[in-house]
Order: structure tokens, then sequence, then C-alpha cells
């Protein structure tokens, strides 16, 4: 993975993470500023490391569909094909947000189809298949564990408060 | 430069630029950043119209449509609130309402809007639909109530409303007033504990809010108003099928009632507004909406008028 690729992964991790975190601070009143600021760099993290993962899960679906060992190296981000992603941010645009955020995202996803069914060998279809099978799964096991953190910060400060 | 280049290189990033920074407001208001403004600038009363000492028929708030930038009425020079008060001497009027600002911070004595104002207008008027779009995301719609609500109540208040004195609260609402309208209801229930009558005026909203607390909503509209069939048409709430919306319970509760301002449209010469356009009884479509508020107002305050006279 080059530096710019990183560079870029961990920009658009900021980004979706400040996507999410401001609607949360809209609904939690009194949030400090250096409070929103440590969410975010970690949020932030976590989040361009689940965009790192999604190439990379597509590769591994891609193998289990194919009956032979791909041809292949493997599936990964190019500067071009992920520098959408730092406009994540866009989730929190009034009224649109996430209309847009999808958009984006499937527009990014279209992106890594070419290369995936280019190196494993797979029909342009089944490769859309598993990018969006990989990201699908990837944005479900990030939003069970978002809302398992809110949840048992809730009961936290609910405890705290008895 | 053409308008295709105009739009992409100029008004489209301006576009994205504003709706991406249109939330701070209703965040800085929300994380306690900045508490919100209270007093009026020099001169400015908290109420016009009939005075504090005796008590007035009812309050009426005007909310304005997407043109309010500055504590006096700005969309018509305030000519309909000039009408208002005009023809019901007994109303106590405040037109100092931001809806576009939660932090009650009007547009025009912010030092970078004014210089924008100078320049490029029409981004005044893009960040107040901007604010509407924010009101209406049900991410910072509570929030964006609340903070309205307040400053609503704070004004009434200061302009010698007593809580539970039972004095009816009017919500006059232009255009984009209507979702901070609705939206307001429920604070202001719950800080003043007042009977709520609403007015919406070529209503633009979602049809979210809770209307519970309303008494009555009243849906001043024309055939030719294009935003408000707009808003009908982009907001699935305002649609039957979403049986559950604030809006359609308050339908169904029989709280809504349609009065036709044909053929008036929503804004330009022939505007709900206009002090030129004419009707074929010889007044002008200004005067015609400010008798049917009246009315409205009279007819549902005072018991000497019966329910179901025509309004004129």
């Amino acid at each position: 993975m080059s530096p710019a690729v990183v560079v870029l992964l961990v920009l658009s991790g900021l980004s979706e993470a400040a996507g999410r975190i401001l609607p949360l601070v809209a609904r939690r009143p009194g949030m400090p500023r250096t409070l929103v600021a440590a969410l975010l760099l970690p949020a932030g993290l976590v989040e361009g490391v689940v965009f790192a993962l999604w190439p990379l899960t597509a590769w591994a679906l891609a193998e289990l569909v194919l009956s032979s060992p791909s041809p292949g190296t493997g599936l990964v981000w190019t500067p071009s094909v992920v520098a959408p992603l730092v406009l994540a941010a866009v989730l929190a645009f009034p009224l649109l947000g996430p209309l847009l955020h999808l958009l984006l995202f499937v527009g990014v996803g279209t992106g890594l189809v070419g290369p995936l069914a280019a190196a494993s060998g797979l029909h342009w279809w089944s490769a859309a298949g598993c990018v969006a099978v990989a990201g699908a799964g990837l944005a479900l096991a990030v939003e069970t564990v978002r809302h398992l953190v809110v949840k048992i910060s809730a009961t936290g400060a609910q405890e705290a408060i008895a | 430069m053409n308008d295709f280049l105009l739009w992409a290189c100029v008004v489209g990033p301006a576009l994205l630029a504003e709706a991406l920074l249109a939330r701070y407001e209703v965040l800085a208001y929300g994380a306690g950043w900045r508490a919100p403004a209270t007093e009026l600038p020099e001169g400015v009363p908290y109420a016009r119209g009939a005075a504090p000492d005796s008590p007035p028929g009812a309050y009426l708030v005007y909310l304005d449509g997407i043109g309010k930038r500055r504590v006096r009425d700005s969309r018509d020079g305030g000519q309909l609130v000039e009408a208002l008060i005009a023809g019901a001497p007994e109303l106590r009027v405040l037109g100092q309402i931001q809806p576009y600002s939660p932090l009650a911070d009007p547009l025009a004595d912010r030092p970078v809007w004014a210089w924008l104002r100078r320049r490029i207008g029409l981004l005044l008027f893009l960040h107040n639909v901007m604010q509407t779009f924010v009101a209406a995301d049900h991410r910072y719609r509570p929030l964006y109530n609340r903070a309205v609500g307040s400053q609503i109540a704070t004004q009434l208040r200061l302009a010698g409303y007593h809580p539970d004195s039972g004095m009816p609260v009017v919500l006059l609402s232009y255009s984009g007033g209507a979702q901070v309208a609705t939206g307001a209801v429920d604070e202001l229930y719950t800080l003043l504990r007042c009977p709520l009558l609403l007015i919406t005026l070529g209503g633009f909203h979602n049809g979210a809010n809770d209307l519970t607390h309303a008494e009555h909503l009243h849906q001043l509209t024309s055939a030719n108003d294009r935003i408000e069939q707009i808003a009908t048409w982009i907001f699935p709430q305002r649609r039957r099928l979403f049986r559950r919306s604030g809006w359609n319970r308050a339908v169904r509760a029989g709280k809504i009632t349609v009065h036709r301002l044909d053929p008036a449209t929503h804004f330009g010469p022939q505007s709900y507004i206009s002090p030129t356009a004419k009707l074929p009884d010889g007044r002008s479509h200004l005067d015609h909406t400010a008798d049917t508020v009246i009315a409205i107002i009279r007819a549902h305050h005072s018991a000497t008028v019966t329910q179901g006279d025509p309004l004129p």
C-alpha cells in the first residue's frame, strides 16, 4: 500500500467519523470540543482500517466464489479509486446526507469492480457482487459495534447517575 | 463565463460548502459553545401593536420566509406585519424571531455575511434554505426545534407574555418558516403552556413535526404556489401513505383547515403579500392575505364569531 493511499485512507476515515459524530453531537447537548476531538481520532482510524479491509474482503470473497485459485495477486486501493472517500463526511449533509453517502460508496465500489474482475477472472457482475457483499458485510459489522458502544456507554452513564 | 462554468466552478462548490457548514449553528447551540442572543438592537421593540399594559387579544409571532436576515422584517419590508397591526389592533405582534438561526443571530449582523450580502446576495437565501433542510433532517430536528422554540418563548416573555395565562399564541409562518413553526410547538407548549394556533402561508415543511399541542393549523395556499407543492412532493411524511407522520395524524384529528388564496403565487409580483396585484374585488393580495389571517384569528378566539362563517 503506497503512502498516498495510507494518507487518503486516514483522511477518509476521519471524514466518515466526522459525518457520523456531528449528528451525535447535535443529540447530546453540552459535549465539550475536546471530547468531540477525542472521539473523532480513534473513530477515524477505525473507519480508515475498515475502508482498507474492503478490497481485501472482496478479494477473499472472489477466491471463495472461484472453483480454482485466481490468477491475480490480489485487489488493492489505488489513490484515484480511494480519493472520493475523503468526501464521506457528506453523510452529515442536511436531509440528503444518507442518500449522497450511499451514492458515494456505490461509485467507489464500482471503481473496485473492474480491477477485481480483471485480477480474479470473474465476470463483471460476479465481481460487483463480491464488492457489494464485502462492503455491506463490513458496514454491518461496524454498525453492530457502533450500536454496542452506544448501548454500553448509555448504560454506563445511567449507572453513574443512579 | 457561461452558465455551466458558473455552476460548476462557483455556485456548485459554494452550495456544497454551505450545506456542509449549515449544521454548525445548531451544533454550537447543542454543545453549549455559544448562548443564543436575547437582546434586540437599540430602538427595536419586543412587540408592536396592542399595548403591553392592557391584555391583548392574542400574541402573534411572525416567522418569515427565507429572505429573513435581520431583526426587522425583511422579506417584504414588513408590509404584512404592518397590515396585520393596522387591521387588528388587538394583536401584539412579534416579528423579530430568526427562524433560520438557532442562536438567534441575524445574518445581516455577522461581518462575513454582511460582506457576502454586498457581493453575492444569493448566498444569504441559500444559507436560509439550508437551515430549513437542517430543521427538517431527523438527526438535527429535535435540537433545532428546541432552539427555535425556546427563542420564541424567550421573546414572548420579553414582550410581556405570562406562562399559564391562557393567552392565545398565534404562529404565522411564511414558506420555510412553517418548518420552524410546526417544530416549535412542543417546546412552546412545554415552556409557556399556551393555546397555540398555527397559520401557514405557502408553508414549506416536511410534515414530520408533532402537532398534538397545537389547537389548529390553518393552511393558506394557492393552486399557483409551486414551492408549497414541491414540499408536498419531496417530503414523504406529507403523503397519506405515511399515516403516522405528525402531519397526517393532525389531518385525521381534523386539525388542518385549508384556505385558498388563488390566484396568488409563492413569490414575485403576484405573491401572497404583493401590495400591487389586485383581486377582482379591488383588494390587493396583501390585503386579502392580512384579512384572511385576521379573520381566522378572530374566528378561532372570539366567542362572538360562530364556527363555519365564511372568511373574507
